[in-house]
């Protein structure tokens, strides 16, 4: 058992907190929400040019050469910030399986791209009343000469139009077929969706579209595992981020609760409020706990599925509790959207709705444990 | 980071497993079983006995003192494992008084108490809360007055938890009446014991069925020796230990123990339309709602160990005292918490049957659930209350200011 971050953990999260304190600021935010996209282009070539984009990736492709864990600590921070950079989609849903699972064409094509900020990848994780991409419903995919062609629909695809290719997976005549979708392809139409968080997000719809074969990163013999792959690390990478806005929203409440007075003290002096804070803190260190041994576990390729499901479960609840603290304990000052509070709350709910609620992963769990896979050992 | 078991952490883990459920005989479980959290009986100090041939008391003590010197992780795996095993280890005299007292009682004191704490002969209770002085603790009115080379103690404690069976109180009492000092700078400790003149002991019996006691002191006279530390400065020895206290009540092995038995009973039991209990929707989500909180309650518990022995280099000593602080009153709060949850989410499952006593025919489960809705309504305010725990968290896990007490 070992808790501790090494030296590089603690450069690779202090150069994160640096660059995203620096460039991320409310007021940053604030414009780029007010010219209507959040996404923040100068601030994603900064964390190029600084390494940070492929923190993850191997040096052949130009990256740190670092695993799992470093990824997550600079996920936390773009929690921390709110930081409008699709970290998530980009360096975890789409690099990591392809890194992991793709041929050396497909990782000598895209992921250089990625580490040098030059391209955009993303998965598109979820269909109409479908939150598990390792059993896609509503998208197939028949083979056609050397390649595939695609129909059906995906929901909520995080930054589509930006980028290059978009991971998805489709029932094929095998099983369950992993494919890397041109969305400039003919027969692909993009709808932008309108969200809480404001990332920018698409429904995507596939009329008979062509995926050559050197897009198909497998045709059904493995791909429900990928995908079951990614979607432990992509839930487990949100979990991460939820820590990163959870701890920001309880410290902010602390520190305010500490200055504002009423009836001549600061509220902070009030048990009623002290206790709600500490049951912040408890949530946070809960939640922050499930979440590292889920990362951990992961980034050694460990059978994790019970951990991750558990780490889901608390991000849910904790993000959601500590949301409402937050505002509560701030009284009108927490809504008024001058103030930064208000995107931790978003970012909340954005988080604890991606891939399964903590109610639906309670039931995953649950089946678990009736099916004898989860003692507490 | 890497937070699982090393290969040897987890070699001690089966090694304990295998040793506790060899020691736990059907007939030291229903001796156990009839005194809840008490020990006591025949069969127990013949298994403390062995324990301490075995070389299993003292762990967490140096090996110059006759101790295992195990890591703090190492000792969290014993804990995990006694407590799993639902053996009544008394771990306050072991792991809590026992290395404090082998460091700083009287050389007569320790020469003759450390044998006999190491190879399972002795037990202490503490005498800490009185009638008056329970969350302020400090306020705690028994006197002891030097008169030549005797201490005088005279008071009243309540809840000196298995004073019945102990040899020593090990009793804080205020040895500087002046009004002027805080009331913490004046408390000393001693070693008091349970066959003196004046020493009286009476059973308090209690919803859990758990006997507690009041214990008096009408003028007991000790030797001067049995001092224990300075004269006045007690205080450090009381809360020095309150950290790991708090964490080993909010252990996570019998509470995982008992969310196994419950889930192989519900695999085990059928309904009426054939169905095993544990096909429902509704236990599966009650299961799963125990089975997270159980998974944060061990990392927490071996966090606190991993960083006892693991400080973090160069951060200052006030933030990392804060720190352990925080995490534990935030451990105590929550594991507490949890288990009144836990053990209702687990009773429901086996419904009215968890209303049936041990003895009782019909009982499941060794009617565990049963007794533990009684047991429980003293872990949230046993141990430090929740409500001090969190205004210590909110003051310094959270640096927000106090209010004025």
């Amino acid at each position: 058992m070992d808790f501790s971050f090494s030296d590089e953990q603690r450069d690779v999260q202090n150069l994160a907190q640096a660059i995203l304190n620096d460039k991320a600021t409310p007021e940053r935010q604030d414009a780029l929400e007010k010219q209507g996209e959040r996404y923040d282009a100068q601030l994603w070539a900064q964390l190029a040019e600084s390494g940070l984009l492929g923190v993850a990736l191997e040096a052949k492709y130009g990256g740190m050469n670092f695993g799992f864990t470093e990824l997550c600590l600079l996920i936390e921070e773009v929690g921390r910030t709110t930081a409008p950079v699709p970290v998530v989609p980009v360096l975890v849903s789409s690099v990591l399986p392809i890194q992991r699972f793709g041929t050396d064409e497909q990782k000598q094509r895209l992921l250089p791209g990625v580490a040098s900020g030059e391209l955009l990848l993303t998965a598109a994780l979820m269909e109409s009343c479908n939150e598990n991409p390792a059993t896609p419903a509503l998208t197939n995919a028949r083979a056609q000469g050397q390649g595939y062609v695609l129909n059906g629909s995906k929901l909520c695809v995080p930054f589509a139009d930006k980028a290059q290719r978009i991971l998805l997976s489709a029932q094929t005549d095998t099983g369950v077929g992993v494919f890397l979708l041109d969305p400039q392809a003919s027969g692909v139409s993009l709808a932008p969706l309108k969200v809480t968080s404001q990332e920018p997000q698409f429904e995507l719809l596939l009329n008979n579209v062509m995926v050559e074969a050197k897009d198909v990163i497998d045709t059904g013999a493995k791909g429900a595992s990928i995908m079951q792959w990614l979607a432990e690390r992509t839930s487990t990478a949100y979990c991460a981020m939820q820590t990163g806005v959870s701890d920001k929203s309880m410290r902010m409440t602390a520190s305010y609760t500490g200055e504002r007075q009423q009836f001549d003290v600061p509220i902070a002096t009030f048990q009623a409020v002290g206790h709600r804070a500490a049951d912040c803190y408890i949530d946070v260190e809960c939640q922050r706990l499930v979440t590292q041994q889920a990362i951990s576990l992961l980034d050694n390729e460990r059978e994790a599925t019970t951990e991750v499901e558990i780490a889901k479960i608390w991000t849910g609840d904790c993000g959601h509790r500590v949301s409402f603290a937050a505002q509560h304990l701030h009284g009108g000052v927490g809504i008024d959207k001058d103030y930064p509070l208000w995107r931790y709350c978003v970012w909340s709910r954005h988080i604890e709705m991606i891939l399964g609620s903590s109610a639906s992963t309670l039931a995953l769990l649950g089946g678990r444990i009736a099916a004898g896979r989860a003692f507490a050992n | 980071m890497k937070i699982e078991f090393t290969p040897e952490q987890a070699a001690l883990r089966t090694e304990l497993r295998a040793y506790f459920e060899q020691l736990m005989t059907p007939e030291l479980q229903d001796e156990v079983d009839a005194t809840p959290g008490e020990g006591g009986g025949p069969l127990f100090w013949q298994a403390m006995k062995k324990l301490g041939q075995d070389g299993w008391i003292g762990v967490g003590w140096p090996k110059e003192l006759g101790g295992r010197g195990m890591s703090d992780i190492e000792q969290m795996i014993f804990v995990d494992e006694v407590m799993r095993a639902g053996f009544p280890f008394p771990f306050l005299t072991t792991e809590a008084v026992g290395p404090v007292l082998a460091q700083h009682a009287s050389e007569r004191m320790k020469s003759e108490l450390v044998p006999k704490i190491l190879s399972g002969k002795l037990i202490i209770a503490i005498g800490y809360s009185e009638p008056a002085a329970g969350t302020d603790l400090a306020s705690l009115t028994t006197t002891a007055t030097l008169e030549g080379d005797e201490w005088v103690i005279k008071g009243q404690k309540i809840f000196t938890s298995l004073a019945q069976h102990a040899d020593y109180i090990w009793l804080a009492a205020r040895t500087n009446p002046d009004p002027d000092i805080k009331k913490h700078k004046g408390i000393s400790i001693f070693l008091v014991p349970t066959n003196a003149e004046g020493y009286d002991c009476t059973p308090i019996h209690t919803l859990g069925d758990v006997t507690t006691n009041a214990t008096y002191y009408d003028s007991v006279r000790v030797p001067a020796d049995h001092l224990v530390g300075e004269l006045d400065k007690g205080w450090r020895l009381v809360t020095g230990q309150l950290n790991r206290e708090r964490m080993s009540l909010v252990n996570c092995g019998p509470v995982s123990q008992l969310l196994n038995n419950t889930i192989q009973w519900a695999m085990d039991n059928k309904l009426p339309n054939g169905d095993r209990v544990i096909d429902q929707p509704w236990v599966q989500i009650n299961l799963a709602k125990v089975r997270s909180g159980i998974e944060v309650l061990k990392l927490m518990t071996y966090k606190s160990a991993w960083k006892a022995s693991n400080p973090v280099e160069g951060e200052d000593p006030m933030t990392a005292a804060a720190s352990e602080m925080a995490d534990a009153s935030a451990a105590k709060t929550y594991g507490t918490e949890f288990f009144v949850e836990a053990y209702r989410l687990l009773a429901e499952i086996l419904g009215q049957a968890s209303t049936l006593h041990l003895d009782s025919k019909g009982s499941e489960l060794r009617g565990r659930l049963e007794m533990l809705y009684r047991t429980a309504s003293i872990i949230t305010f046993g141990g430090g209350a929740n409500e001090i725990q969190r205004d210590i968290i909110a003051a310094a896990g959270l640096w927000m200011p106090r209010a004025q007490r």
